[in-house]
């Protein structure tokens, strides 16, 4: 994506990328960058009061942590990591980025400047992860951090250390993937927040069975490792919200809203817990509920052009809208053919519908990708086809439908005041 | 290794399999998209998977069930050779494995994209490549864009 942008911004990016990298080497609780009143660069309002309180952090689209960053619609924020128990040995890193459809925090080996305790496997081994991405894989151990994201802590959550260089031999399960994204480069960010509807990020699978493809124990030192059960769910890489000791039944994402010709940083907020603070309450939006297993966990139904499309999420890791419809010009640049490129901006219509059988209709437009100013890094109507036999049953709502929004995730099992998590609302 | 068509899920007869894929384990290697049908059996081996196969109009397809849950369909077609696998289900198989020859060149091409984590399209002359998802559902699908038998749509190498 975006390389014509990376391309000929390659100096100004050089620059950012040096300032960044200096912060994200400096050490210790000092000021995240990204706490809420220290946003600038909006380029829009939500037509509100801003957000405020403990459970209130900056979140930003910008240009990300490299000239090699995905570039365009990526949501970063910052958190501080600490070694479980201590308040000095801390590390505050940005350019986290938040994804709602993965779970668990995941941390690039490369910034990290702290030291984790690797957690053991069952066989008293190290446990390591190989998280998949449909992209390629990241592999690394698992670790215990205390995470502290504004005023709210996480205790001992177990986290991924992605591309420790004590854990460099990856097993063919997991190199088969495909491409390795364990640099910054290769990841497009400092490492990944996943805060969607689930707590931990394998679930019940990895529990049961042994060869289940994403946890292994490798002995320190040997080439080998081998697959391995997880002891207990409590063992998996977790979604740190569910850690906190207060606000952690789901989170609030705000974004504003975003000029059509696109913007260079977009700043909003993520506000932890549901019904939890007088800052995060419900309100009258709809509560959607989405599948909590199988093949389609974390999904509902998109009804678009006559489909129903049984297996669609919300995705801040998504960047654009991501469905099928030929009829819509698809760009012919070859680093933009997976996108759409309409002669000008197309405006249409989908319903969402909930599990529970609420629906609501949405309007949303698919604008020209090959339009995109160079130093956009949030653009609202960029659109491209789902890759794969899942086109047939996915509308991946990505980034651009939560600007000028607040949408709700509540994780599995939670209790608000308007529903019981897995729920998206909007 | 034994060249006969494969019809059920009978263990007496993959143990079998396994000791002989494990003696001519060259075998193993050459499995995947644009090898014989028999080298679905090492795919299956080396998976840890359940086999069973389904007959379509101009081709078969070989179902591998994974321990994770996660299935892998290989298609054949009326000449012996896989054409097309496809995946679904909440991890993403070994694809080295199941694109055996081109394994290579898919990931060089991954690398030189710079999308987001949950969308990849490969598209080159030889081979294509379509992978999506997100943790817990991942699903894709690669063809051999010259050797997807008459008839046969895209849409159903799924």
């Amino acid at each position: 994506m975006a390389r014509f942008m990376r391309a000929a911004s390659r100096a100004r990016r050089f620059c950012l990328c040096a300032a960044l990298c200096a912060s994200v080497l400096s050490c210790g609780g000092g000021d995240s960058g990204l706490s809420p009143s220290g946003s600038s660069g909006s380029s829009g309002s939500s037509g509100s009061s801003p957000p405020t309180g403990a459970n209130v952090v900056g979140v930003v689209v910008d240009a990300g942590p490299t000239s090699t960053s995905p570039d365009i619609n990526t949501l970063f924020t910052t958190v501080t990591v600490c070694v479980p128990g201590s308040t000095t040995n801390c590390q505050t890193i940005d350019h986290i980025q938040v994804d709602t459809m993965s779970y668990g925090l995941r941390i690039l080996a490369p910034v990290l400047t702290i030291s984790l305790p690797v957690q053991p496997a069952s066989n008293g081994s190290s446990l390591v992860e190989c998280t998949a991405f449909a992209d390629g894989y990241s592999w690394g151990p698992v670790a215990l951090a205390d995470v502290q994201v504004s005023g709210e802590t996480a205790s001992s959550v177990p986290v991924q250390v992605i591309g420790d260089p004590n854990f460099t031999s990856v097993p063919a399960d997991c190199s088969g993937v495909g491409q390795a994204e364990d640099t910054v480069a290769a990841f497009g960010a400092n490492g990944i927040l996943g805060v969607g509807v689930f707590a931990q990020d394998c679930g019940s699978g990895c529990v049961s069975v042994v060869d289940n493809q994403v946890y292994y124990s490798c002995t320190s030192g040997s080439v080998q490792c081998q697959p391995t059960a997880v002891r207990s769910l409590a063992g998996e890489v977790a979604n740190p919200i569910s850690y906190f000791t207060a606000d952690n039944n789901g989170v609030i994402i705000q974004l504003p809203s975003v000029a059509a010709a696109g913007a260079a940083t977009v700043s909003g907020y993520m506000i932890f817990g549901i019904d939890t603070e007088t800052n995060n309450k419900s309100g009258s939006q709809s509560v959607l509920t989405v599948s909590s297993s199988g093949s389609d966990a974390g999904d509902f139904t998109t009804v678009f052009n006559g489909q129903n499309l049984t297996t669609s999420f919300l995705d801040t890791g998504s960047n654009g809208f991501f469905f099928n419809d030929t009829d819509i010009t698809q760009c012919t640049d070859s680093g933009f053919t997976d996108f759409y490129c309409p002669a000008s901006t197309q405006s249409f219509t989908a319903t969402l519908q909930g599990d529970n059988g609420v629906s609501v209709s949405e309007s949303f437009s698919v604008g020209n990708t090959e339009s995109i100013a160079q130093d956009d890094a949030a653009f609202g109507s960029l659109a491209g086809t789902f890759p794969g036999p899942g086109s047939s049953t996915t509308f991946d709502w990505g980034l651009p439908f939560y600007f000028g929004r607040t949408v709700y995730t509540a994780i599995q099992g939670s209790v608000t005041s308007v529903g019981t998590g897995p729920y998206v609302a909007f | 290794m034994p060249t006969t068509r494969l019809i059920a899920n009978t263990k007496k007869y993959w143990l079998t399999c396994g000791v002989l894929a494990l003696a001519l384990s060259p075998c193993i290697a050459e499995a995947g998209l644009g090898q014989p049908e028999s080298a679905v059996q090492a795919d299956a081996l080396q998976f840890k998977g359940s086999i069973k196969a389904t007959e379509h109009a101009g081709y078969r397809v070989q179902e591998i069930q994974l321990p994770s849950g996660t299935l892998v369909r290989e298609f054949v077609g009326a000449d012996g050779i896989v054409f097309a696998v496809a995946w679904n289900g909440p991890t993403v198989p070994n694809l080295r494995q199941t694109l055996g020859q081109y394994f290579d060149k898919f990931v060089a091409a991954a690398q030189a994209k710079h999308g987001d984590h949950h969308h990849l399209q490969i598209q080159q002359s030889d081979l294509v490549v379509q992978a999506a998802g997100h943790m817990r559902a991942f699903s894709g699908r690669a063809y051999l864009p010259q050797a997807v038998p008459a008839g046969v749509s895209i849409g159903d190498l799924r």
